[in-house]
C-alpha cells in the first residue's frame, strides 16, 4: 500500500456527503520508476548547497594568508573531497541536460510579436552557451590571457 | 479465434458503510488477448461481482471516465491493453484523490480548480450570432490546439509530486486549460487569468516533474503548458510595470 | 426522513450538447433564473463528445438553406417535418458562430475562416469540423462556456428517477444522488429532458455505456408518447468487436469502401447512391454493405463478416491533418494503420431518429416538459438522419427549448408541495426494495445481454414480420422477468448495480417501443428496411408512429401527420 498523500489532496472546497478514504501518494514517489529521475534532480540542490559551503571555506582560505591557502589546497587533494567533486560534477551535468531537454516547450507559442525559434535551435543555443562559457572558464583557469 | 487466458485481477475495495479503510480482493478470470483492462473490469462486474463500482462510459479514450492505477501507474483503462502485462495486475483508484468507493474517486475538488482558471473565452465586448464566426488563421489555431485536447481524465493529478503535497495547487490540466484559453488568438482575457496564475499554489507551485506529461493518454503535455504559463505570467507582470492598463488595476 | 426539496427555475435533466446548450440559453434569456442541471455523469463525459465528424451548416458561397433543407427532407425519406426543417437550416449558422465565439476550435480555412467538409447525404461541403473531433470540442466548448454562469447549478452523478407531474403539468423531477443514494425533489416551473440516446438496447454499437434511454423512458411513463420509434441508425463505418466509430469523415475527405475483391461496390453496383458513391446516405450505405457480405462479398474476420474502408490513397499527411483520431483509433483498437492498409468495418448501431414527440419548441404533451437532443424526435431527423445533423440539432434545438422553457415558467405557479411528496415517498420506497432485493433468479447483465441479442435479430438493418414479433414476444417476457431480477450491491454509496438495474429498465421501455413500432410499419423507409415490405409507401405510411405507454402490456401504436411543405415525396435516389 502506497503512504498517504496530502489528507487535503484534491478534497472539494465543500466536503462531500459521504465519508472518502484518504487520498495516497503515486505508488512509485518518491524513488521508483520515473520519479527517482526527479527526485535525483531535487536533490541535487543538496550538493549544489554544499558547493557554496566549500567555495565560502575556500574563499576564507585565500584570506587568511598563504599558510591556510596551501592547507586549503592540501585538503582539495583528500579522496573525499575529490569524490565530492566528481559528484558535484556529475550533478552539474545531470541537472543540464535534463534542464536542457525539458526548456523548450516551456517557450510559450509567441512572446509579444516574435516567436520563439524551433526547439531544436533553442537546444542547441542553450548547449552552445553552456560549452562556451566552459571554454572559456576552462582557458582563463588554466592560465591564458583573453 | 484467439487463446483465452487466466489473469488474476487485485482491486481496491472501499465502502464507506462497511469499510474503516480501503482493502483489496482478488479475482482470477479468463481474459481474451485482445482485451484493454477496462473489458476485464467491466467482466468482473457483469459476471464476478457486481457490487464492484468503477466509472466508464465510452470505451474509445475520448470521455475521460475509466482513469485507474494500473499496476501503480495512472491509466487510462480503456486505452490500456492487456496483453503488455503479467498474469497478476493491480487495479487501484488514482492516486492523490479521496475515494468515494471501490474505484471511483471524489471529483469535485478537481471541478472546483477547473472553474477558478475562467476556462472561457473572455471578450471586451460579445459578439452576436449574427456577426457571424471570428476569423482565426490555421497557424494560430496551431498555437493553441494541442491544450484543448485534454479529456479531463485526472491521470495526470494523480502522477503529480505538487498535487500530492500541496492541495492547494491548481493541477496540470486546470492551468493548461487557462493557458490554452490565454493564447487563443479569440481570447481577450489573458490579464484576469494571469492574475490568477500569480496567486498563491498555481503555476509557480509547478517543480516541473513532467509526470503529468508522462501520463497523459492525448499527449496533451500539460508540463509545457503549465510552464508557457509561468513565462507568460511574468511577462504579463512586468509589462504591467512599465504599461498600465485601461480599466485595470 | 423528511425527503429534501430544492427549487429552480428551469431544470435540465443532461449535459451534454442539447442540455448544456439549453441550460445556456436560459442563462441568456434572463439572468435572474436560477437553472439545476442534473447529469447521470459529470457533463464532459456526456456522449456528445464521442461524435466526430462535424456539424452542418450553410457556409459556404454555392450553399444555401434550400439545399441544405432539401437534402435533409430527402435524407428522411420525407418523414422530416419540413417546419422543423426550414427552422433547423436558417438557425444552424447562428448556433455554429456562436459556438465559435464560444471558443470551438473548428478547423480553418487559409483565410481565417471556418473549414468546411463534404458528408454523406449532403450536396456540397457544409460539414464544419474540428479535425475529427467535433463532439469532443463542441461538448467541452458549452460546458467551460456554461461555467461562467453562476445560476447553473449542477447536481453531477445524479440518477432523475421520475419526473413528477400533476394534472397534466411537471412541476420537478425525482433525484437520486449516486454518490450517496438519497433521494431528492428538484422542482421547476419548466423541466427539459436532454438524454440522448439509447444505442445499448442493441449489442453492437458506437454508444457508450451511459446511453441508456433514460429521459425517452422517463418521459414515456408520465404520458408522453415515443415517436418514430422504428428508425434506428446503423452507422456504416464502426469497428468489428467493439463497435467503436469510424467517422463518415473518413469517407468524406475522400475513403472508399472495398469488398473482398476490392471492388469500390457502390460505384460498380446500383445501391441508389448513384454518383454520391461512399457519400450516399447512411442508410444506403448500411444496406449496400449487408447484400455485399450476404452475396458472398465480405471479409472474413474474428468477429463475423467485414468490409474495408480503404483510406492508403489519401497519404499520411491528410490523415494525419483531417481525420487523426480515425487513425488513433484503428490503431489502438483494431492494430491496423489506415495510412498502411484498409480499416475493417462494419454497420454499426449509432443513433435513434425516435425519441420523446416534441413540437417545433420541444415541447411535448405534458405542459412545461420540454425535450431536445437525441432523446426528443422533433422530426428534423424523419426516417433517416443526415450525417452532421446532429450536432446542430443539439444546439438549435436545445437553444429552442431553451428559451420555450422560460417563456412558459414565467406563467406557471409552483404546484402543491404535498403532491409531490407523495410521489417522491413512493419513490424512495421503490428504490429501497430495489437496492436490499436479495432473492430472485434474474441477474441484470443476462437480461440486457438477452435484450441485445433479441433487439440485433429482430430490428437490425434489414427486418421481417417473424423476426419483429418474436422480438416484441421476448422483450414481453424479459419485462417480466425485470421484476425478478436480485442485487447483490446493498451499498448506499455510489451504487452502480442500482443504477443499472433502473437503466435496464429504461432500455426496455425503448426496446419495446422500436419493436412494437417496427411491427406496425409495414413498408420500407429510410432506416427501416424491411424484407417482407421492400418499398415505400406513402399512401398507408406516410405518418409519424407514436408509441404510448400501457402499464402492463405493451404499447398502443398510434399516428401522428407529417409536416409537409414545399417539397412533394418522391422517389429517394442519388
Amino acid at each position: 500500500m502506497a503512504r498517504p498523500a496530502h489528507p487535503h489532496a484534491m478534497q472539494p472546497s465543500r466536503p462531500g456527503s459521504t465519508r472518502t478514504a484518504p487520498p495516497q501518494m503515486p505508488p512509485r514517489y518518491p524513488m521508483g520508476g520515473r520519479y527517482r529521475n526527479y527526485t535525483l534532480f531535487d536533490a541535487t540542490g543538496l550538493v549544489y548547497l554544499l558547493v557554496g559551503f566549500v567555495a565560502l571555506r575556500i574563499v576564507w582560505a585565500l584570506g587568511s594568508g598563504r599558510e591556510a591557502w596551501q592547507s586549503m589546497l592540501n585538503q582539495l587533494e583528500n579522496p573525499l573531497y575529490i569524490a565530492f567533486h566528481v559528484l558535484a560534477f556529475v550533478s552539474v551535468v545531470f541537472v543540464a541536460v535534463r534542464f536542457f531537454s525539458l526548456f523548450p516547450k516551456a517557450q510559450p507559442p509567441r512572446i509579444g510579436p516574435a516567436k520563439p525559434p524551433p526547439a531544436p535551435v533553442i537546444t542547441a543555443m542553450l548547449y552552445g552557451v553552456w560549452f562556451g562559457i566552459t571554454a572559456v572558464m576552462t582557458f582563463v583557469l588554466i592560465g591564458g590571457n583573453l | 479465434m484467439s487463446e483465452r487466458q487466466k489473469k488474476t485481477f487485485v482491486i481496491t475495495r472501499f465502502d464507506p458503510d462497511t469499510d474503516e479503510v480501503p482493502k483489496t480482493e482478488s479475482y482470477e478470470i479468463e481474459v481474451e488477448p485482445y482485451w484493454k483492462i477496462l473489458d476485464a473490469i467491466n467482466y468482473i462486474k457483469d459476471e464476478v461481482d457486481p457490487s464492484l463500482s468503477h466509472r466508464w462510459s465510452c470505451r474509445m479514450a475520448v470521455c475521460g471516465s475509466c482513469g485507474m492505477m494500473v499496476n501503480g501507474e495512472p491509466r487510462l483503462t480503456c486505452k490500456d491493453r492487456l496483453s503488455g502485462y503479467g498474469d497478476t495486475i493491480e487495479i487501484s483508484p488514482l492516486s492523490n484523490f479521496p475515494v468515494i468507493r471501490d474505484l471511483v474517486v471524489e471529483m469535485d475538488g478537481f471541478m472546483d480548480k477547473f472553474n477558478q482558471v475562467k476556462p472561457w473565452i473572455i471578450r471586451a465586448k460579445e459578439l452576436a450570432a449574427e456577426d457571424g464566426p471570428m476569423r482565426q488563421s490555421p497557424e494560430e489555431l496551431e498555437e493553441f490546439k494541442q491544450f484543448s485536447m485534454c479529456i479531463n481524465c485526472m491521470l495526470c493529478y494523480s502522477a503529480c509530486p505538487v498535487v500530492a503535497n500541496e492541495p492547494e495547487f491548481l493541477g496540470p490540466a486546470a492551468i493548461a486549460l487557462g493557458h490554452r484559453y490565454n493564447i487563443d488568438s479569440r481570447d481577450e482575457g489573458a490579464a484576469e487569468r494571469n492574475e490568477v496564475f500569480r496567486g498563491e499554489g498555481t503555476v509557480f507551485s509547478c517543480s516541473y516533474a513532467n509526470e503529468c506529461s508522462e501520463v497523459c493518454p492525448k499527449n496533451v503535455d500539460p508540463a509545457a503548458a503549465v510552464n508557457q504559463a509561468k513565462f507568460n505570467a511574468v511577462i504579463d507582470w512586468a509589462t504591467g510595470l512599465v504599461i498600465s492598463r485601461d480599466g485595470k488595476e | 426522513m423528511e425527503i429534501e426539496s430544492i427549487s429552480h427555475d428551469i431544470v435540465i435533466v443532461g449535459g451534454g450538447g442539447a442540455g448544456l446548450r439549453a441550460a445556456i440559453a436560459v442563462a441568456e434569456a434572463d439572468p435572474q433564473l436560477s437553472i439545476g442541471m442534473v447529469s447521470k455523469v459529470y457533463p464532459m463525459r456526456s456522449h456528445t463528445v464521442s461524435a466526430e465528424g462535424g456539424a452542418a451548416a450553410v457556409a459556404r458561397e454555392d450553399d444555401n438553406f434550400e439545399m441544405h433543407g432539401f437534402d435533409t427532407v430527402k435524407g428522411s425519406d420525407f418523414l422530416g417535418d419540413q417546419d422543423v426543417i426550414q427552422y433547423f437550416v436558417q438557425e444552424a449558422p447562428k448556433e455554429l458562430a456562436l459556438l465559435e465565439h464560444w471558443g470551438c476550435p473548428w478547423s480553418r480555412n487559409e483565410d481565417g475562416s471556418v473549414a468546411t467538409r463534404a458528408f454523406g447525404g449532403m450536396s456540397t461541403k457544409r460539414t464544419w469540423y474540428a479535425t475529427d473531433k467535433v463532439g469532443f470540442h463542441m461538448l467541452h466548448s458549452l460546458f467551460q462556456h456554461s461555467m461562467r454562469f453562476e445560476q447553473i447549478v449542477r447536481y453531477d452523478e445524479q440518477f432523475v428517477t421520475k419526473l413528477l407531474v400533476e394534472d397534466g403539468v411537471v412541476r420537478g423531477v425525482a433525484s437520486l444522488n449516486i454518490r450517496d443514494g438519497v433521494l431528492r425533489i428538484i422542482r421547476g416551473r419548466a423541466v427539459i429532458l436532454a438524454t440522448g440516446g439509447a444505442g445499448k438496447i442493441f449489442p453492437f454499437t458506437t454508444n457508450g455505456n451511459i446511453k441508456t434511454g433514460d429521459g425517452m423512458s422517463l418521459a414515456y411513463r408520465a404520458g408522453v408518447p415515443l415517436k418514430d420509434m422504428e428508425f434506428v441508425q446503423y452507422h456504416p463505418t464502426g469497428l468489428p468487436g467493439t463497435g467503436i466509430l469510424i467517422t463518415e469523415a473518413a469517407r468524406g475527405e475522400g475513403g472508399y469502401l472495398r469488398n473482398k475483391d476490392e471492388e469500390r461496390f457502390l460505384v460498380e453496383r446500383d445501391y441508389g447512391v448513384g454518383t454520391k458513391a461512399e457519400l450516399g446516405p447512411r442508410d444506403m450505405i448500411s444496406r449496400a454493405i449487408i447484400q455485399e457480405i450476404e452475396a458472398g462479398r465480405g471479409l472474413e474476420g474474428a468477429h463475423g463478416q467485414y468490409m474495408n474502408l480503404d483510406l492508403t490513397h489519401l497519404g499520411e499527411e491528410k490523415i494525419q491533418a483531417r481525420i487523426p483520431m480515425v487513425r488513433e483509433l484503428s490503431k489502438l483498437y483494431i492494430d491496423v494503420d489506415p495510412v498502411e492498409a484498409p480499416i475493417p468495418i462494419r454497420p454499426v448501431v449509432h443513433y435513434m431518429m425516435g425519441g420523446i414527440d416534441t413540437d417545433i419548441d420541444g415541447a411535448t404533451s405534458i405542459r412545461g416538459l420540454y425535450a431536445a437532443g437525441e432523446c426528443a424526435s422533433v422530426s428534423l431527423n424523419g426516417a433517416n438522419r443526415l450525417g452532421s445533423n446532429s450536432l446542430t440539432e443539439c444546439l438549435v434545438f436545445g437553444a429552442r427549448a431553451g428559451r420555450c422553457a422560460v417563456d412558459f415558467s414565467r406563467g406557471i405557479d409552483e404546484g402543491s408541495d404535498a403532491n409531490l411528496r407523495a410521489q417522491a415517498e413512493e419513490e424512495v420506497a421503490r428504490i429501497e426494495a430495489l437496492r436490499n432485493k436479495r432473492s430472485g433468479n434474474e441477474k441484470i447483465s443476462r437480461l440486457r445481454e438477452e435484450l441485445n441479442t433479441t433487439m440485433e435479430s429482430g430490428c437490425g438493418v434489414y427486418r421481417e414480420e417473424g423476426s419483429m414479433q418474436a422480438s416484441c414476444e421476448t422483450i414481453d417476457v424479459i419485462k417480466q422477468r425485470l421484476a425478478d431480477v436480485s442485487l447483490q450491491d446493498g451499498s448506499r454509496v455510489f451504487n452502480t448495480e442500482l443504477i443499472a438495474a433502473m437503466e435496464l429498465a429504461n432500455m426496455v421501455d425503448c426496446a419495446e417501443a422500436v419493436a412494437r413500432c417496427a411491427v406496425v410499419r409495414k413498408e420500407s423507409r429510410g432506416a427501416h428496411t424491411r424484407r417482407d415490405h421492400p418499398h415505400r409507401d406513402d399512401q398507408n405510411f406516410l405518418h409519424h408512429s407514436l408509441a404510448y405507454y400501457e402499464p402492463g402490456s405493451p404499447p398502443r401504436v398510434g399516428t401522428k401527420p407529417v409536416t409537409l411543405g414545399k417539397w412533394e415525396p418522391e422517389e429517394r435516389k442519388y
